[in-house]
Formats: structure tokens, sequence, C-alpha cells
């Protein structure tokens, strides 16, 4: 292989890795999946104020469990025990992937560009309402559909899933006009941050 | 293996393989999304086509535990949340899983706020189900659990292939991606 087309498939190792990981989740234990865990951690916050989130069912057996909510007692309350029993197999998960980027972090910051780790200058409070608003949209989203880019698209797909090929069809309807829409308003089209 | 080890192993995992990717970068995100730079679309193509390949290999070959397969339901409400999705991801170049592996960049205000703002949403999604149910959403479109091709007794497909079709489907993909020219917005 010449220079240059070794440098066109710079990109394959990295997509085998991924590939690789997906496959081995289902072999192991089960399909990658992340937006759950946005629900259980909000039913926990939400079960400190109003413990009637989460409350035992001792009349359907001693590891039952129910809630004051339709939405975390429903499927026989499978979400409102996630949220009294939080230390589950999909928390631990969702919860050690920062874990693994760091330490992807420190093996490859020699070829990661210096400013994508320089301050912004964009000031701190801002980039956290900017964050919130489109993390409260993106995931009001994901809970409706069932599940995110990682549970539906990644595993969906893998399986040959029917429902995650209609969700990335429209998950890329709105996304590409959006990030068209966004680049056009930040002027010029520098990237914002 | 206790379950809980391999949750930690297999998450970081995921977490390692994203960031490797450069999924982590809500820039790389956008890029592709504007067709600026598919390199990103062509390495998840590529990622989902090799573990169809490898997962219809080990159903045919019987090492699957079968019910390790998770399929998620179709009905309206799938499109529906994939459109509201879509404005969020869009606009933050970030998704729920990799917005986890945008930790180690710059602006961690940003990648807090928008975990913040998940487990908001994901909030406000359980405060309004008892509507959502309420509407026609979850009973049209209901298509159930179904796979296209036919990988185990018990979940209904599409076609009556089997995991060949998998395989096949899995190649494709991956020719896609290698393909697939690494702009699509008619810049060179």
């Amino acid at each position: 292989m010449d220079m240059k087309s070794d440098n066109r498939y710079k990109w394959l190792p990295g997509a085998i890795l991924l590939g690789l990981v997906f496959f081995l989740a289902v072999f192991l234990v089960k399909p990658v999946g992340v937006s759950t865990q946005f629900s259980q951690t909000a039913g926990m916050v939400w079960s400190a104020a109003d413990p009637a989130v989460a409350r035992p069912l001792p009349e359907a057996g001693a590891s039952a469990y129910t809630s004051s909510n339709a939405y975390f007692a429903k499927d026989g309350g499978k979400l409102a025990k996630a949220v009294a029993q939080p230390w589950n197999y999909g928390f631990l998960f969702v919860l050690a992937i920062p874990l693994g980027a760091f330490a992807a972090h420190l093996w490859r910051r020699k070829d990661e560009p210096a400013e994508r780790f320089a301050t912004s200058p964009v000031s701190g409070r801002l980039q956290f309402l900017s964050g919130f608003l489109g993390g409260a949209v993106m995931l009001y989203g994901a809970r409706l559909a069932g599940g995110c880019t990682s549970g539906h698209m990644f595993s969906g797909m893998m399986q040959g899933s029917l429902s995650s090929y209609f969700f990335a069809a429209a998950v890329f309807a709105t996304a590409v006009p959006t990030a068209i829409f966004v680049r056009k308003l930040s002027k010029g089209g520098a990237d914002h941050e | 293996m206790n379950n809980l080890i391999l949750a930690v192993i297999l998450g970081a995992a995921f977490g390692f393989a994203l960031y490797n990717a450069g999924a982590g970068f809500r820039a790389n995100i956008r890029a592709m999304l504007t067709g600026r730079d598919t390199t990103l679309m062509k390495t998840i193509l590529f990622g989902i086509g090799f573990a169809s390949a490898l997962l219809s290999i080990s159903i045919f070959s019987g090492v699957l535990d079968l019910g390790h397969l998770s399929i998620k339901p179709l009905s309206l409400a799938v499109p529906v949340g994939g459109l509201i999705f879509g404005v969020g991801f869009g606009y933050l170049g970030n998704c729920p899983g990799t917005v986890l592996a945008s930790l180690p960049y710059r602006n961690k205000m940003k990648t807090l706020g928008v975990l913040a703002g998940g487990i908001f949403g994901a909030w406000l999604y359980a405060l309004t189900f008892s509507f959502w149910k309420g509407t026609d959403i979850f009973n049209m479109l209901d298509f159930g659990k179904t796979t296209l091709f036919r990988l185990s007794p018990s979940i209904p497909s599409v076609l009556e292939v089997g995991p060949e079709g998998l395989f096949l489907l899995g190649g494709a993909l991956m020719v896609v991606a290698a393909l697939l020219p690494r702009r699509l917005d008619g810049k060179a």
C-alpha cells in the first residue's frame, strides 16, 4: 500500500475495534445501550425527594418494585427497581464509558490537535445552558423512541432490527438540517464547541 | 465471569472505542452531519456491518446464546422520538453515549450541561409518559419486536432468510463504508 491509500483507510482500525465491542457486548451479555440510564438517574434524583417514585411491592414478590409514576412502574416496575437498586449492569456499563475514554485520551494524546483541549472563548455558563437545552431535547426523544444512537442505531442495526432502521432514518431527517442550520447561524462556519 | 465486572470492562471498552474513533469530539459529528467529512460515518457504518457479520457467524455456528439478542419494539413512537432526538443530536454533535466520551476534551461545562439536560429530559419524559400513552402513538405502526432476518425462533422476522441474510447486509454496509466519498457537500 502506498502512502495515499494508507491514509485513505486510516479510519479502518477504529471501525474494527468499534464493531468488535458491539459484537462482544452481545456475545457476552447484551447489546450496548445508554439512554435508559438517564431515566434511572432522573428517577434516583426524583425518588430522593419523593420516595413513592420507587417503592417495594411486597405483595408481588420479595424483589418487586413499583412507582407512583406510570413510566417508572411500566414493565413490572423494571425502572423503579433500577432506581431503588442502582448498581446494576446497565448503570455500571454507562459509568465505565468515561474511564475508557480517558484511557484512550492518554494513549492518543499526541495525535490530537492541542486546540481541542485549550480553554474556550465561550463562557462556561453559556456552554452549560446550550448543552442542557440540547441534552434535554435529545433524551426526551430517545426515551419516546425507546433508545438512542447506542441502543437503537448501533445495537439495533447490527442485529437487523426493523425499529432501528425507522429510528435511524428519522434521526438523520432532522439531525442533518439542524446541523446545517446551526453551522450557518455560527457565521462563517467557525465551529462552535 | 461476574456480570458487574463485565459491565465495567465492556463499558470502558465502548468508551475507549468511541474516543478512539473520534466520536467524542462534537465537531467531528457535526462535520459528518453537514457532509464536510464523512470519516466518522464510514467508521460507524463499517463498525455496525462488521458486528453484524460477526453476530451472524456466531448464530450460524451455534455459539451465541440467543437470549442475549435484544430487539426494540417498533411503533409510531420510534420515528417520532427519532425526529425529536435528531434536533438535539444535530444541534449538539453529541449523543447520549458519545457525550460520556467527550469528557477528556475542552468545554467540559458543555459536556456536563448535556448530561444534566439529558437527565432533565428523561425526567420530563417520565412526567409526560401518561399523555403519550393516552394518544395512539404506541399502537400505530405497531410491528412489535421484529428483525429483518430470522435470527431466533422466538423473534418474528420480515424475511424467512436466516443469519446468512444478516451476514450479507453486514458485508454491504462495510462496502458502502469503504466507498462512501470523504465529502458529501460537493466541495473538493
